[in-house]
């Protein structure tokens, strides 16, 4: 009996000496990073590579100091893209590690913890939406979009197609998205624009995410024949099914994609029906010679060997990174307190920053950073190349 | 007119595959009495189970198909023995309860071993699509299409000419009467969840060739229960005229009332048809009214 | 076992809480309970916030099939309608949460009586077909009627204000969701002490018989459905001021199953049983990410099994506890009470 009283007291001497020792470890010089990513479910695949991508950019921060004096540490759960999970995650790792800033795995996720993130949590929030509604300061202070929004890019693809269209008439364009928060959001701004720049929009279909019979789709668009028919709202399936089915039914419609449908993957499953297919990304492709890109190369061949090319899941979670990274460093200059306040309003100070071509000039406006490119697929090369310069949405 | 013949066309074609994943929830449910409501995963590890030998044994496409039938042979008996065995004769609930929780293990196993990417099978068919007049059926419709016609005759007359399919269809129809004639009911029940899980399989592999893999294939298994009722739940013609006419009953919601409802009828329609099914005629098209006897 | 414990009364012996040993327990219970939330951590109280919805739905579901025995796997969108209902309240009727609550339940209430009419007027399994068809339509309407619903985009809704004061943290709303969760608790209790509660449980054991002595079979079905869709629809109103939005991506057919498990688990037809059931369910997946995250030393990519391994272990779950203990966790709780009482003797 006495044995066991000493050895309960030993555990809870070492218990509180350890937590101690952690408390005084977990000092000021580090700066905490927490992300709820959808590393398994229905966006798994995307999850895994931005989740990798957000992981590597904050190794590679430390390994080369870019923030001078302080650690980044990166916490990560996975929430299976379930927004009452993702919501759940939150809250647990705000209420273990209190992190200044938060990366979260959807728009779901954005919207359900804006009112407690507005009010008590108060940190720095980044995430995988490009969704239009979390780019309104007002109602999203601490958000911010990792580039154009939804409707941007809609909005660049819109006036790619005005100016380069040929033949009579307007053209025609069909929308083709996903009865999703995802597939939906741009598609108010995408029919005003539209208007704007004389283009018909002469067939809007919806389906349901991986869809598997869409034949009745593809009837719609032959019965209306765009010229161009955008994606919105899809990562892979059912964009190869509609291709192939429409193709056979002997359509030259050409289509293009946003920033999820425009992963290389895309041009391996389509094979040769891929020729034509276009899209905006924001960022630049994983095989590019920028600058940035060469570091991210770099980086990976000493990191990861085996990564022979990284998605642009990858290189979005890279670039929010490099977005977090800007941020704490305007707020360290200025003398500043890393909190979640201040770095929010770093955010609105990004002005004309060189990313090294990892994308345009990045300046942050309402929110987001409305810069992005038209990318064509090169069949023969199994790569997207550029077909126009970095374009920026006013 | 053309779009309509298209559209009725497209319609027999999934209505086959449809029709093969309810034959084989038919079997079972004729069987043992089981709703199975694991059948969707009982589908998508079938068509892991065929990319699998593809691409990891690279077999050919006929090869792969075969073992991955045979594994979910092996399966259907095995989850027979284990898991339903020791709930004969209990609540229905139970029985149906223990399916879901099936359903559950299958995918977190799938997602370890196979993880959640989507996959999508090597080229089997050729590229070309097939033509008949002025309808023109995609090849990655028509040709599993035949797969699933051909596996459905294959099963009608397994049932109608094997001593097996007798077997089978005398122990549906009464346990007793055929447990006293010989009939050895535990292997009937065994081999029911074998060739139930067979066709899960076939179609699985029919819907991947379509749409690709991954381990959400299931959600599709819901479809199977508007099909089951409009055809009655214990009957096996009723399963293939009910598959046919709810592909084409889709279809022709989705082409004329998509533009109305602004999309994704085609989800629902199915589900409209059998709540209204419920209330004019439960038992469908070819199901035996229940008597209850005291 | 009880020794001297005799009743003089009807009243006494009809009583919910009859011996003081009971009565004493109950009172702890009640304490700890007031007790927690000014003790437990953010994220402990948002799961304890989280049980105490699911206790709701779990009952209304346990009244409909572990009581009365029809099945049903839509409970989900029935939470989805109360949702929904009490969400529209708020925000476009400006509705109190007081009145919007049962505003829920009965908009869910009604739901339940459009769909059971049809489907209970023929004996089987159509109860639980017509319930997936309820729930795969309801769920597109969600998405799809924007007008009503919002669509894609849901309804955010303002917290909960009581006299004044905001219900905006998990502090403050834990005490209106078991405020909730204790009353509808305690009403289902003592249904199964009223006419109403046997006839269910006459229906669920043997329908003929119950016609027999004079029960209309449809009548008291439908009523079972009724009240279940009640509690359903509470239970999603009441969730409304816990998330503060709704989004039709809240009610999948996954939920459904949840709730089913839930009963299963814990034990058909016992109100405990349900308690110990959503406490259960709700902890074993939190205890499960500990283990992922203790072993991530030794497996780094652990995380990315914990959602397999946690569907993996929900449906060993649900067919163990089938298979093994058909009465759920119920009947091990009665179990290990049984030992104490009779020890040292052997139970």
């Amino acid at each position: 009996m006495r044995r066991r009283k000493w050895i309960v007291a030993a555990t809870g001497i070492t218990a509180a000496l350890a937590l101690a020792a952690a408390g005084a470890l977990a000092a000021d010089d580090v700066i905490k990073i927490g992300a709820c990513q959808p590393i398994t479910g229905r966006f798994a695949f995307a999850g895994v590579s931005i989740n990798a991508g957000l992981q590597d950019y904050i190794n590679y921060a430390n390994e080369n100091g870019l923030v001078k004096g302080k650690k980044l540490v990166y916490i990560y759960e996975d929430t299976g893209y379930d927004t009452d999970k993702a919501v759940a995650t939150f809250k647990k790792i705000m209420a273990k590690d209190n992190p200044v800033i938060m990366y979260g795995d959807s728009t779901g996720l954005g919207k359900a913890i804006a009112p407690e993130l507005n009010s008590r949590y108060k940190v720095l929030y980044g995430s995988t939406s490009f969704s239009s509604e979390l780019a309104d300061p007002k109602i999203h202070p601490y958000s911010f979009v990792s580039g154009p929004t939804y409707s941007d890019q809609f909005g660049i693809l819109l006036e790619y197609i005005a100016k380069n269209h040929k033949g009579k008439g307007n053209p025609k364009v069909a929308f083709f998205y996903s009865d999703t928060e995802f597939g939906k959001d741009p598609i108010p701004y995408a029919r005003k624009r539209a208007k704007e720049l004389g283009i018909d929009v002469v067939s809007e279909i919806v389906t349901k995410v991986g869809a598997v019979d869409v034949t009745t789709e593809a009837l719609a668009l032959k019965k209306t024949q765009p010229d161009f028919c955008i994606f919105q709202g899809y990562v892979l399936a059912p964009i190869p099914q509609v291709i192939r089915t429409v193709r056979d039914y002997g359509l030259k419609t050409t289509f293009m994609g946003t920033f999820w449908s425009m992963d290389k993957s895309i041009i391996d499953k389509l094979g040769a029906d891929a020729e034509g297919y276009m899209g905006v990304s924001p960022y630049a492709y994983y095989n590019e010679d920028a600058p940035g890109i060469q570091s991210m190369r770099k980086y990976n061949e000493k990191a990861n060997p085996k990564e022979k090319s990284r998605p642009n899941s990858y290189i979005q979670g890279w670039f929010t990174g490099m977005v977090y990274v800007e941020a704490i460093n305007k707020v360290l200059a200025a003398k500043k307190p890393v909190t979640g306040d201040n770095l929010k309003d770093a955010i609105g100070m990004i002005r004309d920053w060189d990313t090294g071509g990892v994308t345009g000039k990045v300046t942050f406006v309402n929110n987001k950073a409305a810069v992005g490119r038209v990318y064509r697929a090169n069949v023969v090369k199994g790569i997207f190349e550029p077909v126009s310069d970095w374009i920026y949405v006013k | 007119m053309e779009d309509f013949l298209q559209m009725v066309a497209s319609g027999v074609v999934i209505g086959g595959i449809y029709a093969l994943i309810a034959m084989g929830f038919v079997v079972i449910y004729k069987a043992t009495g089981v709703i199975n409501f694991a059948t969707g995963e009982l589908m998508m590890l079938g068509a892991f189970f065929c990319f699998t030998g593809m691409t990891a044994a690279k077999f050919p496409f006929a090869a792969a198909l075969l073992a991955a039938a045979m594994g979910a042979a092996a399966l259907g008996a095995l989850v027979e023995r284990v898991v339903l065995r020791p709930l004969m004769g209990k609540a229905t609930i139970s029985v149906i309860m223990v399916t879901i929780g099936l359903s559950s293990i299958f995918k977190g196993a799938a997602q370890l071993v196979w993880s959640g990417d989507y996959r999508a099978f090597p080229p089997i068919f050729p590229r070309a699509p097939v033509r008949l007049g002025s309808v023109v059926l995609p090849s990655l419709q028509f040709y599993p299409f035949l797969i699933a016609l051909a596996s459905c005759a294959l099963i009608a007359l397994l049932f109608r000419f094997t001593r097996t399919g007798t077997a089978m269809r005398a122990t549906a129809d009464d346990p007793l009467a055929a447990f006293s004639m010989g009939i050895d009911i535990r292997r009937v029940f065994s081999l029911s969840w074998s060739l139930a899980a067979v066709t899960a399989a076939l179609s699985g592999v029919v819907i991947g060739t379509m749409g690709g893999i991954s381990p959400q294939l299931g959600a599709i298994g819901l479809k199977v229960f508007p099909v089951v009722i409009l055809g009655g739940l214990d009957s096996i013609g009723g399963a293939l005229l009910g598959g046919f006419l709810m592909g084409i009953l889709e279809n022709l919601a989705g082409g004329y009332l998509d533009p109305l409802v602004g999309g994704g009828i085609k989800e629902v329609a199915p589900f409209l048809v059998l709540v209204a099914i419920l209330m004019v005629r439960p038992y469908g098209l070819f199901g035996t009214r229940e008597i209850e006897r005291l | 076992m009880r020794i001297g414990d005799y009743k003089e009364t009807y009243a006494a012996d009809e009583a919910i809480f009859r011996t003081p040993a009971v009565r004493v327990w109950m009172g702890a219970l009640g304490a700890t309970m007031l007790v927690f939330p000014f003790v437990a951590g953010d994220y402990l109280l948002y799961l304890a916030n989280l049980i105490g919805v699911m206790i709701i739905g779990a009952l209304g579901l346990n009244i409909l099939t572990g009581f009365t025995g029809q099945i049903s796997l839509g409970h989900a969108v029935f939470v989805g309608v109360g949702s929904y209902a009490a969400a529209i309240g708020a925000t476009r009727l400006g509705l109190p949460f007081y009145l919007c609550i049962p505003l829920g339940g009965a908009a869910a209430c009604v739901a339940g009586t459009v769909i059971g009419v049809p489907s209970l007027r023929v004996k089987g399994l159509y109860l639980a077909i017509a319930t997936l068809s309820a729930q795969v339509i309801l769920e597109w309407v969600f998405s799809n009627w924007d007008s009503v619903t919002g669509g894609i985009r849901g309804i955010n809704v303002p917290p909960a204000t009581l006299s004044g004061v905001s219900l905006n943290t998990d502090f403050r709303v834990y005490f209106l969701i078991y405020a909730v969760t204790a009353a509808f608790t305690y009403f289902a209790r003592n249904l199964f002490r009223t006419r109403v509660g046997r006839a269910f449980i006459a229906i669920r054991d043997r329908d003929i018989s119950a016609e027999l002595m004079g029960i209309n079979l449809f009548r008291y079905k439908i009523l079972s459905f009724m009240v279940s869709s009640f509690y359903a629809g509470v239970a999603g109103a009441v969730w409304v001021y816990f998330a503060k939005v709704v989004t039709p991506e809240y009610f999948p057919l996954s939920l459904s199953i949840q709730f089913l498990a839930i009963v299963i688990v814990g034990g058909l037809g016992s109100i405990q049983g349900t308690i110990l059931g959503a406490i259960f369910m709700t902890l074993v997946p939190e205890l499960l990410k500990a283990g992922t995250e203790a072993v991530k030393p030794f497996f780094p990519d652990a995380m990315s099994y914990l959602f397999p391994l946690r569907d993996i272990l929900f449906g060993a779950l649900i067919v163990g506890f089938l298979i093994f203990e058909p009465h759920g966790l119920a009947e091990m709780w009665q179990r290990v009470k049984r030992y104490f009482a009779l020890w040292p003797f052997r139970s």
